[in-house]
C-alpha cells in the first residue's frame, strides 16, 4: 500500500522538481509559466489578503445556486417522466430538442436579459444541471422495484405519499450520484461563464492574473481551482459510500 | 418502429410544436421584451436570412472546424497515451493516480494559461478544445485497457502474437466500448469549449456570432445562432451514436 | 505405454520417435503465493496419447495442464516438449480454456476468430476463407461463419475455440475442463467429435476434467492427483477398445470396475 503511494507521487513531486530547476536554471521570464515555489507564494499571498477567499466564495455560490434551481427542476420534471409513462413520450422530442444546446451558448442570452453578475451565471448553471439530474432521476424512478410500487398501491398510498414516501427514499441513492455529477458540471460551468465573460470569481481572478502578466498568481488560481474541484468530488464520494454503503458506488459508468 | 411507438412519436412533435407555439404567443403579446425574446418566425427568418444571403454557414463551418480538429487532436493522443499507460502494469500505477486527480479539474480554467502560452488564436483555441477532450478518453483507454479479460492475453501468449498484434487484434477491440462513449464525452465538452474560445478569443464561429448579435442586441439573430449550436451537438452526437452502433454490433447482437 | 486396440494412426513421423516423451514432467514442483501447489510430479506423456487428469477440487490439476502449457513455470524441475524446455507458451501446443465464453474474442465472428490464429503464423489471407472454411465443418459449425460470439449457444463456443486451437496444427492439445459448463447431452457429443478429430490429427491431448466417466471414455490413461500439495496418487491404463461408444462403452465390465477404482480413489484423497 505504502509502496503504491509512493508511485502515485512520484511522478508529481518529480514534475514539480523538474519544473523549479528548469525554471531556475534557465532564468528566463515567462508570461505563462512560474517556478513552483513562486505559485505556491502567490497563493499563501491572495489567502493573506483574501481576495482568493471572496472569489472562491462568488464561484461556489453560484454554482451551488446553479445546481440547487437546475437540481430541483431537474428532479421534479425526472420524477414526473419516471412515473408516468405517457408524460415521457409526449415529452421526448421536446426533451432531444432542447438537451443537446450547450449551455455556454445561452451566454449571450442570459447577458443582454440578465446583464452581468449572480443571476446569468446562476441561470447557465442551473440549465447546465438540468439535464443529467433529470436523466438520471428519471432513471432510478423506473429501475425501483415493481414490488415497491404495488406495495404502495395496496396501502392505498396518496400520489404525494406515493412520492415522498417510497419513490424518493427507494431512488435516493441513485438520485445521490445524479447530484454529485451535477455539482461536478455546476463548478466547471460557473467557472467557464467567469472565464469567458462574467467578471466575478475564481474564473474572472484567473484572467485577470493573465492579463496582468502575472504568471505565478495565474497558475497559483489554477492549482486552487484544481482543489476546489478535487475536494468536491472526494467529499461528495465519501458521503456517498457513507450514506448509501459502499454498494452505491458499485456499477457506476465512468 | 409499430404503430404505437409511431403515433406517440408524433404527438411528442405535437407537444414541442405546441411549445413551439406558446413562444410565439409570449413574443406577439410582447410578455417578454422583444429586445430580449424574438418570435420562432423572426428566428426562423433570421436563419433563412443567414444560410441565404448572409454568413451563417461559414461561421457553422468555423465552429465544426474548431471542434473537429481539437477533438481529432485529443482523440489520438487520448487513445494513444491510453493505450501506452494501461498496458503497463508500472505505467498505470505511477501515471494513474496523477489522471484520476487531475480528472475533476475544471478544464476552462486552463484557457488563461493557453492564451498566456499561445496568444488570442487559433492555436490556443485547438489547445484547449483538445486538452478538454482528451480526458474523457484518456481515462476511458486507461480503463478500458486495464479491463481487458486476462484469458485473452493466455490466448495470445499460446498464439504468439507480437506486441502491436496483442494491441491492436485485442486490447483495442475490447476497450472500444469505453473508448468510444470517452469519444462521444468529448464530443460534448469540444462543443463547449470552441463556444467558449470563439467568444474569447474572437475566432471565426458561432459562438463569437451570438456574442456579437447580443451586444447589438440582435436578438433574432442570437436565438438563430443559438439553434444552430443546438443542432450541432445534437447531429454530431447522433453520428456518434451511429457509429457506436455500428462498431458494436457484436455487444448487443444475440442473447 | 502402447496405444492398444484403437484406430488412431501414428502422428506423422516427428524428430522423437513414439517410444519416447513428447510431454515430460520431471520432479516438477511449483510454489505459488507461498503455498506449495505441485509437488514433485514426474509424468511421461507419449505422442499421440490421450492421457486424463482427474482430482478433488483444488488438487492443483489446472495448475499441472498450465505448466504443460508454459503459462506457468516451475519452481523446481522441468517441463520439457520434444526435449525442449517449457519456458513460455509453443504455438504447436493449443490450449483449450474451460471459459469458452472468457476466450473467444467476442468483438470476431466466428470465422474471425478462427482466424486470429490463421493470421498469427502468418498464412496469407487468400488462403485463409478456406482454412476456416474446413475448420469450422470440422467442428460442425459450417453454418456458423458470420455469428458472434454472444448469438451462439455454449456448445458452439466451445467448438470454436476448438477450431481456433487445432487452426494452430498443434502437436498437442492442451485441454482444462472443456465441457465443465455444458449440458449432459452437448457433452457427450462433443466428447465423441473431440475422439474423431484427434484421431484425424495425431495429436498428444491432456484432458483435465473432474468428470470421472468422461476420463475414462476419453483417456488411454487416467491420473489422479491428490490434494495439498498436488501430487500423483494413482495411475490407470485404460485398455477398453476403440473407437469407444456412449452407450456400449460405459457398459463394460471393465468400464466399471474403472470408474469403481477412481470413485474409491477420490472418496478417500477428499478424506
Amino acid at each position: 500500500m505504502s509502496g503504491e503511494r509512493w508511485k502515485a507521487a512520484a511522478l508529481p513531486v518529480a514534475l514539480l522538481v523538474a519544473l523549479e530547476i528548469g525554471a531556475r536554471a534557465s532564468g528566463i521570464q515567462s508570461d505563462a509559466l512560474a517556478p513552483p515555489s513562486a505559485v505556491a507564494v502567490a497563493l499563501a499571498e491572495a489567502f493573506a489578503d483574501g481576495s482568493i477567499i471572496g472569489a472562491t466564495r462568488d464561484t461556489l455560490a453560484s454554482a451551488f445556486a446553479g445546481l440547487l434551481l437546475g437540481g430541483a427542476v431537474g428532479l421534479a420534471l425526472g420524477i414526473a417522466l419516471g412515473i408516468f409513462q405517457p408524460f415521457d413520450r409526449l415529452m421526448e422530442v421536446t426533451i432531444e430538442a432542447l438537451r443537446p444546446i450547450p449551455s455556454i451558448a445561452l451566454l449571450p442570452i442570459a447577458l443582454i436579459a440578465l446583464g452581468f453578475g449572480y443571476r446569468m451565471e446562476i441561470v447557465i448553471v442551473a440549465f447546465a444541471c438540468v439535464w443529467p439530474i433529470l436523466i438520471l432521476s428519471r432513471a432510478a424512478v423506473r429501475s425501483i422495484e415493481p414490488r415497491l410500487i404495488e406495495v404502495s398501491r395496496a396501502l392505498k398510498l396518496s400520489p404525494g405519499d406515493r412520492v415522498r414516501k417510497i419513490i424518493v427514499p427507494a431512488a435516493l441513492p441513485r438520485i445521490f450520484l445524479a447530484f454529485r455529477l451535477a455539482a461536478g458540471i455546476a463548478l466547471i460551468v460557473a467557472v467557464t461563464v467567469e472565464i469567458a465573460i462574467n467578471p466575478i470569481g475564481l474564473g474572472a481572478s484567473i484572467m485577470t492574473a493573465q492579463q496582468a502578466l502575472r504568471p505565478d498568481l495565474m497558475l497559483a488560481y489554477l492549482v486552487w481551482i484544481g482543489l476546489i474541484g478535487y475536494a468536491l468530488n472526494a467529499g461528495l464520494v465519501v458521503a456517498q459510500k457513507h450514506l448509501f454503503g459502499p454498494a452505491a458506488l458499485a456499477g457506476e459508468a465512468r | 418502429m409499430n404503430p404505437a411507438l409511431l403515433m406517440w412519436r408524433a404527438a411528442s412533435f405535437l407537444v414541442a410544436a405546441g411549445f413551439v407555439g406558446l413562444w410565439q404567443l409570449v413574443a406577439n403579446l410582447k410578455l417578454v421584451s422583444p429586445v430580449f425574446l424574438p418570435g420562432p418566425d423572426r428566428a426562423w427568418a433570421s436563419l433563412v436570412r443567414g444560410f441565404t444571403s448572409g454568413d451563417l454557414l461559414a461561421k457553422t463551418i468555423g465552429t465544426l472546424e474548431h471542434m473537429a480538429y481539437g477533438w481529432l487532436l485529443a482523440s489520438i493522443v487520448g487513445i494513444a497515451l491510453g493505450a501506452m499507460i494501461g498496458s503497463s502494469k508500472a505505467m498505470r500505477s505511477y501515471v494513474a493516480p496523477s489522471l484520476e486527480f487531475l480528472r475533476p479539474l475544471p478544464v476552462s480554467a486552463i484557457i488563461p494559461v493557453a492564451i498566456a502560452l499561445f496568444g488570442l488564436t487559433q492555436g490556443m483555441a485547438l489547445f484547449v478544445i483538445a486538452f478538454g477532450a482528451i480526458w474523457p478518453m484518456l481515462l476511458a483507454t486507461v480503463h478500458g485497457f486495464a479491463a481487458v479479460e486476462p484469458r485473452l492475453y493466455e490466448v495470445a501468449r499460446s498464439l504468439h502474437m507480437s506486441r502491436l498484434a496483442v494491441i491492436f487484434k485485442i486490447a483495442l477491440p475490447s476497450a472500444s466500448p469505453d473508448i468510444i462513449s470517452g469519444m462521444r464525452l468529448s464530443l460534448t465538452v469540444a462543443l463547449i469549449l470552441a463556444v467558449v474560445c470563439e467568444i474569447l478569443a474572437g475566432l471565426d464561429g458561432l459562438g463569437y456570432w451570438v456574442l456579437l448579435s447580443a451586444r447589438a442586441f440582435r436578438s433574432a439573430d442570437l436565438f438563430a445562432g443559438v439553434i444552430l449550436l443546438g443542432a450541432i451537438g445534437y447531429v454530431t452526437a447522433q453520428a456518434m451514436s451511429m457509429v457506436e452502433q455500428r462498431l458494436l454490433r457484436w455487444r448487443t447482437s444475440g442473447h | 505405454m502402447i496405444l492398444s486396440a484403437t484406430a488412431r494412426p501414428h502422428p506423422p513421423a516427428a524428430a522423437v520417435s513414439p517410444a519416447k516423451a513428447q510431454i515430460a514432467f520431471s520432479h516438477v514442483t511449483l510454489d505459488l503465493g507461498g503455498k506449495t501447489i505441485i509437488e514433485d510430479v514426474s509424468l511421461d506423456v507419449k505422442p499421440g496419447e490421450f492421457l486424463c487428469i482427474i482430482g478433488a477440487s483444488g488438487c492443483g490439476k489446472t495448475t499441472a495442464l498450465r505448466l504443460a502449457a508454459g503459462l506457468y513455470q516451475p519452481t523446481s524441475g522441468d517441463v520439457t516438449f520434444d526435449g525442449a524446455s517449457m519456458r513460455a507458451p509453443r504455438r504447436d501446443v493449443a490450449i483449450v480454456f474451460q471459459d469458452y465464453g472468457k476466450a473467444l474474442l467476442p468483438w470476431r465472428t466466428a470465422a474471425g476468430n478462427v482466424s486470429l490464429a490463421l493470421e498469427t503464423i502468418g498464412m496469407p489471407a487468400s488462403q485463409r476463407p478456406a482454412r476456416i472454411d474446413e475448420l469450422l465443418h470440422k467442428v460442425g459449425l459450417p453454418n456458423h461463419a458470420g455469428k458472434y460470439p454472444a448469438e451462439m449457444s455454449g456448445g458452439m463456443q466451445q467448438r470454436l475455440q476448438i477450431a481456433r486451437c487445432l487452426a494452430q496444427e498443434p502437436k498437442a492439445l492442451l485441454m482444462d475442463e472443456p465441457f465443465g459448463a455444458l449440458d449432459a447431452m452437448t457433452r457427450q457429443g462433443l466428447q465423441d467429435e473431440v475422439l474423431e478429430l484427434v484421431a484425424a490429427s495425431g495429436a498428444t491431448v491432456i484432458f483435465v476434467t473432474h468428470d470421472l466417466e468422461e476420463a475414462i471414455y476419453l483417456g488411454d490413461r487416467v491420473i489422479g492427483l491428490l490434494p495439498h500439495p498436488g501430487r500423483i496418487g494413482i495411475e490407470l491404463t485404460i485398455d477398453l477398445p476403440r473407437p469407444r461408444d456412449q452407450l456400449t462403452t460405459r457398459e463394460q465390465p471393465e468400464f466399471l470396475r474403472l470408474r469403481r477404482e477412481l470413485f474409491d480413489f477420490i472418496k478417500a484423497s477428499e478424506a
